[in-house]
């Protein structure tokens, strides 16, 4: 009898097996309509949650019941609904901005900006736009690229130079996208300031490793930017006036609340004043962000983003140059049911640069455009399963330079370098898994491939060897070309595949800590030509193709994360080792300006990086701020290969020009009352390596150099402290203007960090002398920031 | 060209940052012998005399630039009929010879023996064009209210063509060098022009009515102009706009020790010698 009752109750729990549904939808903020990216959707009491995703759309599934869904996301108040899951319902929410900020510091660091340790991402750091303005920064300019290289094995080449370098990686390793739109210049006058506009950003996410499989193309780092949408329910003005530049953005709703659209601009006048002082030299950017969206109907939104910003420099009437990134991209976002999410994106960016030398009668212009299509789709399977995949591809055109003579009695005769063309395509599928209550993983693989295109000829070299060693000179010089092979419109020179699989896993320990562990593998297709220290706007993109091979990463990352005393403070440490295959350096006196043939002046290496980080965030009370430490190597090494000879360096490792030993910043928020707010950064880090001489000698009357092994020097160490004060004067009841005053100090100590530093002759006295180079001393700021 | 952009480059960021001048420590590499062979045949003369210099490097900051080389031997010989002519030792790190007799398009071999070991070097005299104009502007510069002294001369068409000029301002300590290849003016009516713009910093001023310059047009080889390219871009460098700068290397190699070559370089040209004085 006994027998037969479990038997029974067996069958019952078999047939009577419970369903699950799902309920899905999305989450926006009641205030602006603004959809909210990383909000955790749980239901109380059990282990289901998920985050919803850049579009706002979240998506849970769990069996028939009811439950009570909780919204969370830090800085508002949480949300509870009950729901009763008998079918499969969509349900969207609207959540609050706290108002009780006892002793809550307003917007600092975001619950996804603090470490989730369930979610097998690693090497990731999500930041708020909010977290960034809050930041001291050099002549009042919120910067994010700036921002970002307080966070640790993020740094770059100093004051004054373009782009950042991640765990050791040149500053081309990086994917900088703006609302999915590829950038390839971040930053405006030379580096001073970057090309984001803190005004029209919502939330921005840096990948240092553990790239997911969506990604591809850049082997360091994804920097993944998304504009705001506008606010749907009012019009909004922000703005700013500072003492270089101000800007203005007006927001507001479109299609009676269906839509909205933002439109944010951005200009320096510090020009003027130059004209006005008689001074020759001028330089002046702006810039324009633009976003609009419209929801069809539920399950379909339309989205329409671009980017447009120009950069220009005037050197007395001797010469001037410009260069700009233009993006555009249209987006559709389509829900085909409460699982399945998907999103189309159609993009075009170009870069170009040019610059006239009146004096020498001359202009060059370079270019590089894309088109992208991309198509994405997420599938929210089950609680524990999630599962992305999606195809990508993008044409490339690049337009290396052409230079023409700008007068009738110039000595230039005109000439362009080949157009060069290629396609790259990218098919990715990755899982996110919770296996078991502890343990979760996340693994997918990218199939990457790259084709370049004809519709040029390309050199052929004697022994296919365009680089050789001149053993008696003991230099590398130019192969000898023996003919031309005409390749037609479309014809492929090359093509290249590469299977990338990306792997991490997560191990929740207890409750507050975790450890993880991942494997990434990316390949790079287009490079960034530079042979001089820091990046400049003449520097060129290419293509890989006949002569230049794909950069192939690997990177392995293991990593320990702790949130203690009930998640005021977080801890990360993460080791990470990186190696590049077929990193190019440069043969010695490499001439790249004007070359149709760089094949000539480069030769193939590798690189590492391997470096442990520390990241420690305080992110509740009073007093909220982060200390990140980083002690890392970056190394390369550049053989002869088929050229023959030794090669760089006589074949040795040498550092690489970003290597850092240690860097160390701190970053600290202090909010006094309601009025006052307080901030600090306080940097250091290790001089990067440079090439000292060694000795001298006299030829033609003048002192030469000569030089020890490549970067086995380094300039003196970085170090800065800066502090900044924000006033919040009390907003007026009966009116809707908000205002507030930041006053900031930039290098408060004055210390001459050393950009560069130069050798050279006295030319009164003939004796050697070391010049040092320095950007910026003290520099004090003021900007007035309103909100209308 | 690359020259002047990276020149270029470099007056901008000192114009918009500052510089001072500063101790700094630096690396001490062993001595190394100098060899300044630059056998010059000014048009309109025999070039008959000519001097080569040999010294040894020394430290960096060392206010000594050179130790001058003397008791070595230095002889050049013509390829074609293996005529040897050796250069007598002044005492001073000179060695000088009488009876140099230059061919256009001949080639020469340098040879220096010094405590024990020999230094080989192989070159060409290349020709050079005769300068057309030399006169004084302000408008082609890059400075619109300075003054500078251009030089002219006809480009051979069709003929891949390097030069090097030299601007000696009388009364000046460092000499102005440009390397200058036809790439992209081939055939054309060259215009080369030195400028000088006023430089507290450095106690320069701009030309003014009364002011000499030496000016020098020499025809150099292609793998000379590689080396002139380098030695000139790198003079003053070490701005974040400048290449990583490498040893330079020439072409007087060490058959026996390759790795004890000589610095310096051993040319041979056809040069164009003018003075221009402003008015």
């Amino acid at each position: 009898m006994k027998k037969l009752l479990v038997l029974c109750m067996l069958c019952t729990s078999v047939l009577f097996a419970q369903d699950n549904y799902t309920t899905s939808g999305i989450i926006k903020d009641v205030s602006n309509g603004e959809t909210v990216f990383g909000a955790t959707v749980y239901l109380k009491g059990t282990t289901i949650g998920t985050l919803s995703n850049e579009y706002g759309f979240y998506s849970i599934t769990a069996p028939e019941g009811t439950y009570n869904l909780v919204i969370s996301y830090m800085g508002f108040t949480d949300v509870s609904q009950q729901v009763t899951l008998d079918k499969d319902q969509q349900i969207d929410f609207e959540i609050a901005e706290s108002s009780t900020q006892l002793d809550e510091v307003i917007i600092t660091v975001d619950e996804s900006e603090r470490v989730n340790l369930k979610t097998a991402q690693m090497s990731v750091t999500k930041i708020k736009v909010e977290t960034i303005k809050k930041m001291p920064v050099v002549l009042g300019e919120v910067d994010v690229i700036k921002s970002i290289q307080m966070l640790p094995g993020i740094t770059n080449n100093g004051e004054g130079s373009a782009g950042f370098n991640v765990r050791g990686g040149a500053v081309d390793q990086n994917l900088v996208l703006l609302d999915e739109a590829i950038i390839y210049n971040t930053s405006h006058l030379l580096g001073f300031f970057s090309i984001f506009n803190a005004d029209a950003i919502k939330d921005i996410k840096l990948y240092k490793g553990d790239i997911p499989s969506r990604f591809g193309g850049r082997v360091s780092s994804v920097l993944d930017v998304r504009q705001k949408d506008g606010n749907s329910k009012n019009f909004n003005l922000t703005g700013g006036l500072g003492l270089i530049s101000s800007r203005l953005a007006v927001e507001g709703p479109l299609f009676k609340s269906k839509g909205s659209f933002l439109v944010a601009g951005r200009g320096s006048y510090a020009h003027l004043f130059l004209k006005l002082a008689d001074e020759d030299n001028s330089a002046n950017f702006y810039d324009v962000n633009l976003k609009a969206n419209y929801e069809l109907n539920k399950t379909n939104k339309l989205y329409l983003s671009g980017y447009f910003g120009r950069d220009s420099f005037d050197f007395g009437s001797a010469f001037e140059s410009s260069y700009g990134n233009l993006s555009g991209n249209l987006r559709w976002n389509h829900i085909f049911n409460d699982r399945l999410f998907s999103n189309t994106s159609l993009i075009y960016s170009k870069y170009d640069y040019d610059l006239g030398i009146n004096a020498l009668e001359f202009d060059w212009v370079s270019s590089i455009k894309n088109f992208n299509a991309k198509y994405d789709l997420v599938y929210y399977a089950s609680d524990t399963f999630k599962l992305d995949f999606g195809i990508s591809g993008i044409y490339y055109d690049f337009d290396p330079g052409a230079i023409n003579p700008t007068t009738d009695t110039s000595s230039i005769n005109p000439f362009q370098l080949d157009f060069k063309k290629a396609f790259e395509a990218g098919l990715y599928i990755s899982a996110e898994h919770k296996i078991t209550d502890k343990l979760t993983a996340q693994y997918g693989l990218r199939y990457s491939s790259f084709t370049r295109l004809g519709g040029q000829s390309m050199v052929d070299y004697e022994n296919n060897q365009p680089v050789v060693y001149n053993e008696e000179l003991e230099i590398y010089e130019e192969g000898t070309p023996i003919g031309e092979t005409e390749y037609k419109k479309g014809e492929s020179i090359k093509n290249f595949g590469n299977l990338e699989p990306r792997l991490s896993l997560a191990y929740q320990l207890n409750q507050s800590s975790s450890i993880k562990g991942s494997f990434t593998r990316i390949a790079q297709y287009i490079h960034l030509l530079s042979n001089t220290t820091s990046v400049t706007p003449l520097d060129v993109w290419t293509p890989s193709g006949k002569f230049i091979e794909p950069q192939l990463s690997n990177q392995y990352a293991v990593g320990y994360f702790k949130n203690f005393k009930n998640r005021t403070y977080s801890l990360e440490v993460e080791a990470y080792y990186k190696t590049v295959e077929n990193r190019i350096d440069y043969i010695d006196g490499s001439n790249l300006i004007g070359n149709n043939t760089i094949e000539t002046e480069i030769l193939n290496g590798e690189s590492r990086a391997y470096g442990v980080e520390f990241l420690l965030r305080k992110s509740k009370g009073r007093f909220t701020g982060m200390l990140a430490y980083t002690i890392s190597k970056s190394e390369q090494q550049t053989l002869g290969g088929s050229a023959g000879g030794p090669g760089i360096n006589n074949g040795d490792w040498y550092n690489t020009a970003y290597d850092r030993t240690h860097d160390f910043s701190v970053t600290g928020s202090y909010r006094l009352s309601d009025r006052w707010f307080f901030g600090t950064n306080l940097v250091f880090q290790t001089g990067r390596p440079v090439t000292y001489p060694n000795g001298q000698y006299v030829y033609e009357g003048l002192s030469i150099a000569s030089y020890s092994d490549r970067n086995s020097d380094r300039l003196p160490a970085y170090h800065r402290l800066d502090l900044s004060a924000t006033y919040i004067p009390k907003k007026n009841r009966d009116r809707k203007w908000q205002s507030e005053w930041v006053f900031g100090i930039y290098n408060v100590y004055n210390h001459k960090n050393a950009a560069s530093i130069s050798f050279g002759q006295n030319r009164e006295t003939g004796i050697n002398e070391a010049t040092r180079t320095a950007i910026f001393g003290i520099v004090p700021s003021v900007t007035y920031n309103f909100k209308f | 060209m690359k020259t002047i952009i990276y020149t270029l480059a470099i007056i901008s960021i000192i114009t918009t940052s500052c510089t001072d001048v500063i101790e700094v420590d630096v690396q001490e590499a062993a001595p190394r012998l100098v060899i300044e062979a630059s056998i010059d045949w000014a048009k309109g003369t025999q070039g008959n005399q000519q001097t080569i210099k040999l010294s040894m490097s020394t430290p960096y900051f060392d206010i000594t630039e050179t130790d001058i080389v003397t008791g070595a031997s230095v002889k050049v010989t013509n390829d074609s009929n293996d005529v040897e002519l050796l250069f007598e030792d002044q005492n001073n790190g000179d060695y000088t010879t009488n009876s140099f007799l230059p061919v256009i398009n001949q080639s020469y071999t340098l040879e220096v023996v010094h405590n024990g070991e020999t230094y080989i070097a192989h070159e060409t005299l290349m020709p050079v064009v005769a300068i057309e104009n030399i006169y004084q502007s302000t408008e082609n510069g890059f400075n619109d209210e300075v003054l500078e002294v251009n030089i002219e001369f006809n480009d051979p068409i069709d003929i891949e063509n390097f030069y090097l000029t030299k601007f000696a301002v009388v009364g000046d300590l460092i000499p102005e060098l440009y390397d200058i290849s036809d790439k992209f003016t081939d055939g054309n009516l060259m215009n080369i022009f030195y400028e000088r713009e006023e430089d507290e910093d450095i106690n320069q001023t701009e030309f003014e009515p009364g002011d000499m310059v030496d000016i020098n047009l020499y025809g150099i080889s292609e793998q000379y102009y590689n080396y002139m390219q380098l030695l000139i871009s790198q003079y003053d460098t070490g701005g974040p706009f400048s290449a990583t700068p490498v040893l330079l290397k020439g072409n007087c190699i060490n058959p026996n020790h390759p790795d004890k070559y000589a610095y310096g370089y051993f040319r041979v040209t056809e040069v164009v010698k003018d003075t221009y004085t402003f008015q």
